[in-house]
């Protein structure tokens, strides 16, 4: 029982370690092989920091997900959050909600109401199988998408902030709305650590984790509501970054195992770093060209999502 | 701890009807749950823990309607292995008996030194502790068996609820699964209630035995008074003879005269 304490401790210093180093890379690598300070504290430090809030959020909230739904494979990005977000900043921008915040509380709130919107769509019995998640996202996001491109053809000035939240990159930033997002996702990260063991005891079903003395019907909503708002908060600032959510909580979970206590912390900075990383990358290799970095994790992480569906699928679990 | 049902009756929306069941179960029985499939067993089962909450009538726990414990509260009295049960997540076989400690240790607190010997306790009883380091995952049905059972006994509850827990167990595995199930009963003084297929297996292990058909209650009693050609016969449908066991004179089960024309015809 030491041992392991020690090693999830290590695991989780080395995690830290990992997260300041790559910080630190990416503040020093850039188009600009020279940078002068301002370059540095001014562009590149609130794109890490950025990256940090988006990665951290929906890494966490990819983790929890998944334990609820007791669904390995689970990620918001399936939900169409991204389109519900986009649909929400066309209302408000067809409503002439002219302060700027109104366009980040309206693809807060959207975000937020997609998700729901999922999960009671796909709930069978009390359970969200993969299976009607993803088809329940699909339906969710043709949706939206139609209501974006019906605003679209109605409201085309309001073009470019929908584009933005469909792409998903870490360079617009609101210095006030940056915080909110970041209350949200702190407040998020807490409640679901605070619930971490009734987490791990959710996967093993509903009725398994009721009878071990889980309230489980308010311990799914908070969780869920939790993870929602570090999702939306996330969308809200960022536009929608596709599979960091998938990747970073499974390929962490065989790092460190499933325990939550672990798990979501560890979850949360892999994210920050898998984001940091990407993002630092999305607008280096083709510079002065910069590819949304929402674009970049999909393509890595649509093919790695097949990986897994297959191997789960050979060895006859879902 | 005493459980009693008294007039307890449930309907599922197919209408499926569960009337007026009335069992009295003391602390310490040894009860068998059996009946055909669709006879209401699990559902009576489910009734018991408080999943289901019945339209009339009363489950009392201590005299007190389990519905109206809370989560942690009644967890610490009544232990439940379901049918259906989950693996998806890797965790490993301590963790997982560790989980049957939620209800008395809480969220956030560091497990007292108390905590972690109930643990390996009920990992030696079981014998679960030979794996007690590996997941979950990639444990047989036997094995995974006794881990459940390693934490339902960590839930140190008075009763404990199975639904088939000889489901997709070869015969050593049952008969393991068997005496570790008395064992609980005589040497901790568990209270077990157990749905069950094998009528025989019921018979020779479980104290008493409630016999369900098509949701009624029809008999209660010891095995000898539940097990018998006539009645068996009845509420499964088949021609059944039933005979004693040479070594535990407890009664048996086996197919009686269809069985012989069959096999004949198909000579």
């Amino acid at each position: 029982m030491r041992a392991m304490k020690t090693r999830t401790g290590t695991s989780l210093a080395v995690l830290l370690f990992l997260l300041l180093a790559t910080g630190l890379i990416a503040l020093l690598v850039g188009p600009v092989s020279d940078p002068s300070a301002v370059i540095i504290w001014r562009i590149r430090l609130p794109r890490v920091l950025m990256g940090l809030l988006v990665g951290a959020g929906l890494a966490a909230a990819g983790t929890v997900f998944q334990g609820v739904l007791r669904n390995p494979l689970a990620d918001p990005f399936m939900l169409g959050t991204s389109s519900a977000a986009a649909a929400g900043v066309m209302i408000a921008g067809a409503l002439h909600l002219g302060h700027y915040s109104s366009l980040y509380f309206m693809a807060l709130t959207f975000a937020l109401l997609s998700i729901m919107l999922v999960y009671r769509i796909a709930q069978i019995e009390g359970r969200a199988p993969i299976q009607t998640m993803i088809l329940a996202g699909v339906i969710v996001s043709l949706f939206f998408n139609a209501a974006v491109f019906v605003f679209f053809s109605i409201f085309y000035r309001e073009s470019f902030n929908t584009l933005f939240y469909l792409l998903g990159t870490l360079t617009e930033g609101d210095p006030v709305l940056i915080g909110i997002s970041s209350i949200l996702t702190a407040g998020g990260l807490a409640v679901c650590w605070y619930l971490s063991r009734d987490l791990d005891i959710l996967t093993q079903g509903e009725q398994t984790a009721q009878h071990l003395g889980v309230e489980v019907e308010s311990v799914k909503k908070i969780l869920f509501t939790a993870a929602s708002c570090m999702v939306a908060a996330a969308v809200a600032v960022a536009g929608m970054i596709g599979f960091v959510g998938l990747i970073v909580p499974h390929m962490l979970r065989m790092i460190v195992g499933p325990n939550h206590r672990v798990l979501i912390p560890a979850a949360a900075m892999g994210g920050a770093i898998f984001l940091i990383l990407a993002d630092t990358l999305a607008r280096t290799v083709l510079a002065p060209i910069e590819i949304p970095v929402g674009a970049l994790t999909a393509l890595v992480g649509s093919p790695y999502f097949v990986y897994l569906l297959r191997r789960r699928q050979r060895h006859g679990q879902f | 701890m005493d459980l009693r049902l008294n007039q307890v009756s449930f309907s599922f929306r197919d209408g499926f009807r569960l009337s007026e069941v009335n069992l009295e179960i003391p602390g310490g029985s040894f009860l068998g749950l059996i009946g055909p499939n669709g006879s209401g067993k699990s559902t009576l089962l489910r009734l018991m823990s408080g999943e289901l909450k019945p339209e009339t009538g009363q489950v009392l726990l201590d005299n007190r309607p389990v519905t109206g414990f809370s989560a942690v509260e009644l967890a610490r009295q009544m232990a439940v292995i379901s049918a259906e049960q989950h693996f998806d997540f890797p965790f490993l076989v301590r963790d997982v008996v560790a989980m049957g400690r939620f209800a008395h240790m809480g969220r956030m607190g560091r497990a007292p030194a108390a905590n972690d010997d109930v643990i390996e306790e009920s990992l030696r009883l079981t014998e679960a502790d030979a794996f007690a380091d590996r997941p979950i995952s990639h444990l047989s049905s036997g094995e995974r068996q006794r881990v459940l059972i390693a934490r339902a006994v960590a839930q140190q509850p008075a009763i404990m609820l199975l639904d088939e827990p000889d489901a997709h167990l070869d015969l050593h595995h049952q008969l393991n699964a068997f005496r570790l199930l008395q064992r609980l009963n005589r040497e901790r003084g568990i209270s077990l209630v157990t749905v069950l297929h094998d009528l025989s297996a019921a018979a020779s292990f479980c104290q008493r035995l409630a016999l369900l058909d098509r949701g009624t209650l029809i008999k209660h009693g010891l095995p000898n008074d539940v097990i018998t050609a006539e009645t068996i016969g009845r509420v499964y449908g088949h021609e059944i003879i039933v005979f004693r066991n040479p070594v535990t004179d407890s009664p048996s089960v086996a197919i009686g005269a269809e069985q012989d024309q069959w096999t004949r015809n198909s000579q």
